[in-house]
């Protein structure tokens, strides 16, 4: 008898504790203002420290409801829909089936930063690290919250809206080709990630988790994927704000019209400024008119992909070597992309 | 089992199991008291209010399964969270995690203002110019926001355009950069998404030795009419001349969206 039903006496601590700890942190939260503002109005951090961390925190308050879709999704694929449907569903063909999975955000709307817990449960699921890249590298634009706010900030003019999705698309499937010629691509993962990859497709869920109850599965991917996303969104947030905060943005601003240069600093600005794709159309639209198109393009195309933040969340999956190749290909054909806009279109 | 010994296993096991629900926590109830106190503006854009409220309601029940859960949680021996976890890594999560309870939440300051060059960001969309047409045409120019005083002044430099408008904007003061014995900003930040892409916009105002009656970061409410500056340094062509500069408190919503 004990041992089918002691959860449910020892149940109940576990979410008191939780309950406890949650109102804590409400109270200390709740109490912290009005301490420095009754009794030490004169406390102030200094200026830059307090702007960093405004800084930082905005992103992390930004990122985090799509870090928690992203898990919730990445439960999804891993817990709720049968083992491997996804992957069994797609062309066998490799390149129509990087292509289709380059498609596959148009039903995973979570922005780059949920992307990443989502690719890893895909390669939990069956698919291949040349796969997952490709999804990670073009989801990001082709979803529909993207699109949408694309056309809204930019409507079909100077041909930014096109430009950035089929940019998008072919950066993304170059990248997945070029890494599905790799002759060992488990090597592109950190051991720790490969590992965990190795349980989830031997045991699966079916076995090792049998017993267990689906939320439960659920609660803890989610305990594992925060344990290793949050951190990266933290410090990835911490270094986007100190970049912004001592790196002057007047640098770059001063490049804005000449067709080379304007590429180039908008890649840098999309690179340190870090705003998530879906929302990054409205930002970039306040540099309409001191940018050139072409710098646009470079901006929405690249930033999307890659930025501060997002190596710092990559970085837990794929190895910093795989990490700067990626960055070099994107990079290069985002430029390229960048300049034929400038010089062509 | 434990390649580092056993005091680094229990750290491993600890990391894994509880600093992803605990930092959640912590973004999670910043979030939820933030959107509480009417202060989640401080830091996303309002179109962003909805969904991340929603998920933060969602990260709580499932930061309460994370702390219910019971079953025996298997660490893998592989990962080198060992050397992550020491250092600067948890300094900086830790204090970070503390700060985002701690600290109370604020509007950014002129420190940012100063780095990004005010309205260095070309801001002026059409609508802007649009909606300050539109009010142009009723006369009411006082209405007009810093925003639309900005996008404006973008438009046209003529000072025959300005000479029959009295201007009424409100905004922290800012130095200018080329002048700042002379010349400020009453400077707003505009957020498109987040702070961290805020853009500081402002209407100069030529004010010699106004250090002496206003701090940088005051916020203040200024009136008077555009004339072309008197100060040779400023990169405007055009300042208000102050007829009244009324100290305020900073609005609920500091910034402009």
């Amino acid at each position: 008898m004990g041992g089918q039903f002691p959860p449910l006496r020892r149940w109940p601590f576990g979410l008191t504790v939780g309950v406890l700890v949650v109102l804590a942190v409400f109270v200390v939260r709740a109490l912290s203002p009005a301490f420095v503002n009754d009794q030490l109005s004169d406390f102030q951090l200094p200026d830059r420290v307090q702007d960093t961390l405004t800084l930082a925190i905005s992103v992390i308050i930004e990122s985090v409801p799509f870090v928690f879709l992203g898990i919730l999704l990445s439960a999804v694929v891993q817990v709720w829909l049968p083992h491997g449907v996804l992957a069994r569903r797609l062309p066998r063909n490799p390149i129509l089936r990087r292509a289709s999975i380059s498609l596959l955000g148009m039903f995973f709307p979570v922005c780059e930063c949920g992307n990443v817990p989502l690719a890893r449960g895909f390669m939990v699921g069956g698919f291949t690290v040349s796969e997952s890249i490709t999804f990670l590298l073009a989801a990001p634009i082709l979803n529909p919250i993207t699109i949408i706010t694309t056309h809204q900030a930019f409507g079909w003019d100077g041909h930014i809206l096109v430009a950035r999705l089929v940019g998008g698309f072919l950066i993304a499937n170059v990248v997945g080709w070029l890494f599905s010629k790799h002759p060992d691509p488990q090597s592109l993962l950190t051991t720790r990630f490969a590992a965990a990859c190795a349980v989830g497709s031997t045991s699966g869920h079916d076995h090792a988790h049998a017993r267990e109850s689906r939320f439960s599965q659920t609660t803890e991917i989610f305990i594992r994927e925060t344990s290793v996303i949050m951190p990266a969104l933290f410090i990835g947030s911490a270094v986007a704000a100190l970049t912004q905060v001592f790196v002057p943005r007047s640098v770059l601003l001063a490049l804005g019209s000449n067709p080379v240069w304007s590429v180039l600093a908008m890649m840098a600005l999309a690179f340190i400024v870090a705003v998530c794709s879906n929302v990054d159309a409205f930002f970039v639209l306040s540099f309409g008119s001191t940018f050139l198109p072409g710098g646009i393009v470079a901006f929405l195309v690249f930033g999307a992909l890659i930025d501060v933040k997002m190596l710092a969340l990559m970085r837990t999956t794929f190895t910093s070597r795989t990490l700067v190749q990626i960055t070099l290909v994107v990079g290069l054909m985002s430029a390229a992309l960048g300049l034929l806009v400038n010089y062509v279109a | 089992m434990l390649p580092n010994g056993k005091l680094s296993g229990a750290l491993r096991y600890w990391a894994e199991r509880w600093q992803g629900v605990l930092l959640s926590l912590v973004v999670v109830v910043a979030t939820l008291w933030l959107a509480l106190s009417g202060q989640l503006g401080l830091y996303i854009h309002p179109r962003y209010f909805v969904f991340t409220i929603a998920m933060a309601v969602i990260g709580l029940v499932l930061v309460g399964a994370g702390f219910a859960r019971r079953r025996g949680f298997e660490v893998e021996r592989t990962g080198r969270i060992a050397t992550t976890l020491t250092g600067v890594g948890v300094v900086l999560l830790v204090i970070m995690g503390v700060a985002m309870v701690v600290v109370p939440p604020t509007t950014l300051t002129s420190a940012t203002a100063t780095q990004r060059e005010v309205n260095s960001g070309g801001l002026g969309t059409e609508d802007d110019t649009d909606q300050a047409a539109a009010l142009i045409g009723t006369g009411d120019f006082e209405q007009l926001s810093v925003r639309e005083w900005v996008s404006l002044l973008a438009q046209s430099s003529d000072p025959g355009f300005y000479a029959d408008k009295t201007a009424q904007v409100t905004g922290f003061v800012t130095p200018d950069a080329q002048d700042p014995e002379n010349v400020f900003y009453v400077a707003r930040f505009v957020v498109t998404c987040c702070a961290v892409d805020a853009q500081p916009i402002g209407v100069p105002v030529y004010l010699p030795g106004w250090q002496a009656e206003y701090e940088i970061d005051d916020w203040v409410q200024v009136t008077g009419r555009f004339e072309p500056s008197v100060s040779a340094a400023a990169s405007d062509p055009l300042a208000i001349t102050p007829v009244e500069i009324l100290p305020v408190d900073q609005p609920k919503d500091p910034y402009v969206y």
